[in-house]
């Protein structure tokens, strides 16, 4: 019977027993969580098919018995690892491509040394991406690409297609990737041009420590890295919530460094001077504008991310030079749309239905 | 069945929520300030000259020691990283070759797929 309040006393003693049995579960678990690693990341067999200093290129293993005749690169966000697309069978995205047919390709990132702290943006658009194509292209036989890239990794994709405009990639599809920096107003300010000495700190550090990037993105939801953990111990009963916050929260502390002189780039002519935006950018000397790319296009949004917001990320279907090109927003945030439980529902299913039909 | 208005449980995540939200968005708003912006990275600066001073301290340290140098280390990994890159090399010319007698194999050996898959047209059939 329930009280006026709304309160249904009869069912408080079942409640009772059910919060005293995860009381003793969460005393339990709570051991068992720091004597264990958590699960096995990025296991999907893969070789490694060129590594070269901060680059390496791996092929994963065909799971098909029929595959596309184009092959797939995706390049990875120079911040963080490429396992996030490789996070556990059932929640792999890689696992998802090679099972849907088609033949994938990562360039994944890991901490550039210090004596690479003088790579260049033009190293990774005119060499890393240029560089791993090719190998894409001499392992599968085919001349065709498709790229994909995720956050900064589209940036990189778009910079790179907007150069080689005469090919070989045949389509590029972004996730979150921001083209308009004025927008990513938090990451902004903290580099106002006015205090933000970016030529002290690269001259100082070499390379930009992970923890400095690691705190910018924490930065942005400042209160949110307390109630997870809050939110862990209340859940910690529950195997599937530690597993999946044990995967994210292990990807998301594995940050990398950033090799100065990149960042010194990043910083001055997209964050400071939005050259990307303007059409004013160039790499090693070679116009980098949106408008050259005339590959078909997709690019995935998601309508909670705080580190790409919208704003910064909507314009690119306007700017390219694409006569076949969509954007699609779709549930979850910076790291949801790409990853985890609702991935598998949603951007998985609507790329591998863009793309199949653009593959063959 | 419990009311979620009145379950102590649902309202203490509930207020969990909110008060991150609003501590986010308060701390967002504070942030945004042009003050913030130069405290932030006057600190930064300070911090950024200590590590510096801090590694150049322990490299002395290291050499006193009669310890390898980081540049020794390195160069030991950069000679491994180049036998690697040459094995690599390798193992992708004989794929090649593989490839290039008929039978395109992976590294594994494996012979890898036709790339003959088409799309599923909408009632589930190969186009």
């Amino acid at each position: 019977m329930n009280a006026p309040t709304g309160l249904d006393f009869a069912s408080i003693p079942e409640r009772i027993q059910t919060e005293v049995q995860r009381a003793i579960q969460r005393s339990i678990k709570g051991v068992e969580y720091f004597s264990t690693s958590g699960p096995t990341l990025g296991s999907t067999p893969k070789d490694v098919l060129h590594s070269r200093g901060t680059m390496s290129l791996y092929h994963y293993r065909p799971m098909s018995d029929e595959i596309y005749r184009v092959p797939v690169l995706i390049v990875m966000a120079t911040t963080n690892r490429g396992y996030i697309l490789d996070l556990v069978p059932g929640q792999s995205f890689i696992e998802f491509l090679l099972k849907r047919g088609y033949d994938v390709y990562m360039l994944d990132w890991s901490a550039p040394r210090p004596e690479e702290k003088s790579l260049r943006m033009e190293d990774y658009v005119l060499d890393f991406i240029p560089d791993c194509v090719r190998r894409v292209q001499a392992d599968s036989g085919e001349t065709d690409v498709s790229v994909i890239g995720y956050c900064f990794g589209g940036v990189l994709s778009l910079l790179y297609g907007s150069i080689h405009k005469d090919g070989p990639m045949k389509n590029l599809i972004c996730f979150t990737t921001p083209i308009d920096f004025r927008e990513m107003k938090l990451f902004s300010n903290f580099s106002d041009r006015r205090y933000f000495d970016v030529d002290r700190l690269v001259d100082s550090v070499g390379n930009v420590p992970p923890e400095m990037i690691l705190s910018s993105f924490e930065m942005l939801r400042p209160a949110s890295r307390t109630v997870s953990q809050i939110q862990l111990w209340e859940n910690i009963w529950n195997d599937e919530f530690v597993k999946s916050y044990r995967m994210f929260d292990r990807w998301a502390t594995d940050t990398l460094p950033l090799a100065g002189e990149y960042f010194r780039t990043i910083t001055k002519d997209l964050m400071w001077d939005n050259k990307l935006f303007n059409d004013t950018m160039s790499v090693g000397g070679r116009a980098a504008k949106l408008e050259d790319i005339k590959v078909p296009l997709l690019h995935a949004v998601a309508e909670h991310d705080h580190i790409v917001p919208y704003d910064a990320a909507k314009h690119l279907i306007a700017k390219v030079g694409s006569a076949d090109k969509e954007e699609v927003m779709l549930k979850g945030g910076h790291v949801s749309l790409v990853a985890g439980a609702n991935a598998v529902k949603r951007l998985w299913p609507k790329l591998d239905s863009w793309l199949g039909k653009r593959s063959t | 069945m419990t009311d979620k208005t009145n379950d102590p449980v649902a309202m203490w995540q509930k207020m969990m929520g909110e008060m991150e939200k609003g501590f986010n968005s308060f701390a967002n708003q504070a942030m945004s300030s042009p003050e913030f912006s130069q405290a932030v990275n006057r600190a930064g600066g300070v911090a950024a000259g200590a590590q510096k001073q801090l590694s150049e301290l322990m490299e002395k340290y290291l050499v006193s020691m009669n310890l390898p140098s980081r540049e020794q280390v390195t160069a030991l990994a950069e000679r491994l990283q180049s036998i690697e890159a040459q094995i690599g090399e390798m193992k992708s010319m004989l794929s090649q070759m593989a490839a290039g007698s008929g039978t395109a194999q992976g590294f594994d050996g494996t012979p890898r797929p036709p790339r003959t898959r088409r799309p599923l047209s909408d009632n589930g059939e190969q186009k």
